[in-house]
């Protein structure tokens, strides 16, 4: 009988800690599966914001033409209507980027720093020092999106 | 457990990737790219920079930006090949006192290795803000041609950057570990690595255990600039054709001409036809020029034609150094980015006379097999089974074909979807075909063809009892259960009677690979066939549902019809019925549609006509004026 009863404890004891056991690993792969959702939900956020990115560098060269355009109107046509009505069309996409919280990045007046600008030629000009703006360069925050084409200064000596 | 990286270090660029979630992963840098251009300047500044940062200081700095140094790693300066390149570059080289090269950057002098060293140091910190710790082990890759000296030379940088260099490994090789070939039985194995810059191609031999290369042939100075430059040339040339302007001396429209060439032959991989638009880009005394240009694909391969037979050409001559036969291939590998031009790939597709391994993406393929090969490499040295060879300890089975039931006009209505993850279950609701049907029959079917009996039946029972209704009425859960160790449970229960019925397939998942292979071939051979049949006997039910709703509705509203709406409904059915068992789906469905119009109009007026007539009483249910398609069980 004791014999009988010690069996059947034993086999309570097992069933016991299998069960813990397989119980522990199905809260474990639950557990898995919420972290799992969650750390989809982050990385559909990073892809909302790369989605963005993504637009604006398909918007830029749009932009980029249009200040192309602007630079060659003749003084005499600028008051034009026609012409005023397009330039408020730029300032319309400008507001765009704004709104997507998309940065120009400064060049006037700054050294040259290859973590926001691109050098394309060395002209005349103080060395180091950014001679001209050639194309925006635009930033979401610290994120560059796209850098600053430049023209940099090559200094008195060469 | 230890996180590794794989590094495909390159001439002119260097990517690198990781085991994420068990699955091997392309990683982007700190820039937000997965290219890295392995290029290393000390700036007028004195700061030191590496990879797309020192690319965009380049023009300013040429001297002390140094590139391209992997052409002379482990390489004696007097070497014929190396005294050739050397005549290339913008930054000042010399003959080291041990016979190797020298590069100078910003007054100091430094050995290729040390260059390559600052490339993976940055390599290093990308990968730590990406996978959130200090990686050490590492797999590099390296042409299969390098030598001993170049190999050792490899790894000497790897380790001067702070990494535990597991081994260094051949690019190819890398390429084939990615597709896992040669895990079980031997195969000759092509790669055809047609990059930025360079092309190779090498030829090996994998076996579970060994890697032996066979042969390796290349042209140093072809790849994809060269597609860009004869896109750029030509849009020159037109230019100057239609303009009388010649742009290739204004560097800055030369710029955005490099930009817009690379993007057409980008655009032009998934398109027939790329627009280049490039309005101001210069001017003259007549004011602001715009260039506006169409390159259709087939224009595009014939400009590059040239260069694919080059590559083609090359393999061909490699093939026969070691007299080898084409078809004594067994696989083709695609690497680098040129090989995403479509011209390319039908290249090689037409010369091999077979399919080449394409599935993951020529430009992170080698690194990614680096990555494969650290892991498996880590988890030796740790007593471990490499991440990503099994999910978890709970190992799930995927379900290797679909399971469905027979369903009106003997359809396939599939109820689990082959690959998805057991233990599972579903149940959909299905309904009755025809009128006071008292039973159904549930035919359970496994395979991936539309039509019920190009598939496997694994089993059928009839439900029965059910009480006579109108078809379409009855209601009939079916629901399908299969527990871990895939066996299938199928019950339907009559949702009025509850009477229930089921079968119980054990075995049923455990079909051979062969067989299952042979299901999957024949579901693909057929599918065009399949679909087809399929769409008749959609649009049979459809017409077949519609006859009785019309029937239907002019029976039940014999008096509130028109006669005339009612014979044009009448001559309207007596087509349908006739032409429904025709194989001509679209006249099938032009003829239900038209049918459709006519019994909503005649259900619209029976509708007014009740509310003109019984405003107080009960409004009756309209009737179905617009029928669907239901999935109904006979």
């Amino acid at each position: 009988m004791t014999k009988e009863k010690e069996n059947i404890e034993k086999l309570l004891e097992e069933s016991e800690a299998k069960k813990n056991e397989y119980f522990a690993g199905w809260q474990r792969e639950k557990a898995d599966f919420i972290n799992y959702k969650q750390k989809e939900l982050t990385r559909l956020q990073e892809l909302l914001i790369s989605v963005k990115e993504g637009f604006a560098l398909e918007l830029l060269p749009v932009i980029d033409n249009f200040s192309l355009a602007e630079k060659t109107i003749p003084e005499a046509e600028k008051g034009n209507n026609s012409i005023k009505g397009l330039i408020l069309i730029k300032k319309q996409l400008e507001g765009v980027l704004k709104s997507l919280e998309i940065e120009e990045i400064d060049t006037l007046n700054q050294k040259f720093d290859p973590n926001l600008h691109e050098a394309i030629e060395e002209i005349e000009g103080e060395e180091g020092m950014i001679i001209e703006e050639i194309e925006k360069g635009y930033k979401i925050k610290d994120k560059i999106i796209r850098p600053a084409k430049v023209k940099i200064g090559k200094g008195n000596n060469n | 457990m230890t996180k590794v990286i794989g590094i495909d270090l390159g001439t002119a660029i260097t990517k690198f990737a990781s085991i994420v979630n068990g699955e091997p992963k392309a990683l982007d840098n700190r820039e937000g790219s997965i290219l890295t251009p392995s290029i290393v300047a000390q700036t007028k500044g004195g700061e030191r920079v590496v990879g797309i940062l020192a690319q965009r200081q380049a023009i300013t700095n040429p001297v002390n930006t140094i590139s391209g140094v992997k052409r002379f790693i482990g390489r004696r300066f007097s070497d014929a090949e190396v005294q050739k390149e050397l005549k290339l570059l913008p930054y000042e080289t010399r003959e080291r006192s041990d016979g190797g090269v020298e590069v100078k950057m910003a007054d100091k002098w430094l050995t290729p290795i040390e260059v390559s060293a600052m490339i993976l140091q940055k390599v290093k910190a990308d990968a730590k803000d990406k996978l959130g710790e200090e990686i050490k082990n590492v797999v590099i890759t390296c042409p299969a041609n390098f030598d001993d000296s170049q190999r050792k030379a490899t790894k000497a940088a790897g380790e001067i950057a702070g990494f535990n260099v597991l081994r260094v490994i051949n690019e190819p090789t890398a390429a084939a570990l990615a597709y896992g070939f040669g895990k079980k039985d031997a195969k000759k194995i092509l790669a055809y690595d047609f990059g930025g810059g360079t092309f190779d191609v090498t030829i090996l031999d994998v076996s579970p255990d060994t890697v032996e290369v066979l042969a390796t042939g290349g042209e140093a100075h072809l790849g994809g600039n060269d597609f860009d430059q004869i896109i750029i040339n030509w849009l020159l040339e037109e230019f100057k054709k239609d303009q009388g302007i010649d742009l290739s001396k204004d560097a800055l429209a030369l710029q955005r001409l490099k930009e817009a060439a690379e993007k057409a032959k980008t655009e032009l991989s998934s398109s027939f036809e790329a627009s280049i638009n490039l309005p101001f880009i210069t001017s003259n005394q007549d004011g602001p020029k715009h260039l506006e240009y169409k390159l259709s694909r087939s224009q595009f391969d014939s400009m590059t034609k040239e260069l694919v037979v080059r590559s083609i050409e090359r393999v061909r001559k490699t093939l026969e150094e070691i007299k080898i036969n084409k078809n004594e291939i067994d696989e083709v590998i695609l690497v680098g980015g040129t090989t995403l031009i479509p011209a390319v790939r039908d290249a090689v597709k037409e010369f091999f006379g077979k399919e080449p391994n394409k599935s993951i993406n020529p430009e992170e393929v080698v690194a990614i097999g680096a990555a494969i090969e650290a892991e498996i490499l880590t988890a030796k040295e740790e007593g471990r089974t490499p991440e990503g060879d099994i999910k978890s300890v709970l190992l799930l089975d995927v379900l290797p074909l679909s399971l469905g039931i027979e369903t009106l006009g003997s359809v396939n209505t599939v109820m689990i979807a082959k690959n998805t993850t057991i233990p599972t279950s579903n149940s959909q609701v299905f309904s009755t075909a025809v009128d006071n049907q008292t039973s159904v029959e549930i035919n359970v079917l496994q395979g991936e063809r539309p039509m019920a009996t190009d598939n496997r039946s694994l089993g059928r029972f009839i439900l029965d009892g059910i009480a006579p209704a109108p078809r379409g009425m009855p209601q009939v859960e079916v629901k399908f259960d299969i527990d871990a160790s895939g066996i299938l449970t199928v019950v339907a229960t009559d949702k009025a009677t509850k009477k229930v019925q089921s079968i119980k397939v054990e075995g049923s998942i455990g079909l051979s690979k062969e067989d299952i292979e042979k299901m999957k071939k024949e579901a693909e051979i057929h599918a065009a066939e399949d679909q087809k049949k399929k769409e008749l006997i959609e649009a049979r039910n459809l017409a077949d549902n519609l006859i009785y709703t019309c029937e239907k509705t002019l029976k039940d509203n014999a008096d509130k019809v028109q006669e005339t709406d009612k014979n044009d409904i009448e001559a309207k059915v007596a087509e349908l019925k006739k032409l429904k068992e025709s194989d001509s789906i679209d006249d099938i469905k032009k003829k239900t549609e038209e049918l459709s119009q006519a019994i909503q109009k005649v259900g619209a007026q029976i509708y007014q006509q009740q509310q003109q007539q019984e405003p107080q009483e009960k409004k009756e249910e309209p009737q179905n004026d617009a029928p669907e398609a239901e999935t109904e069980k006979e």
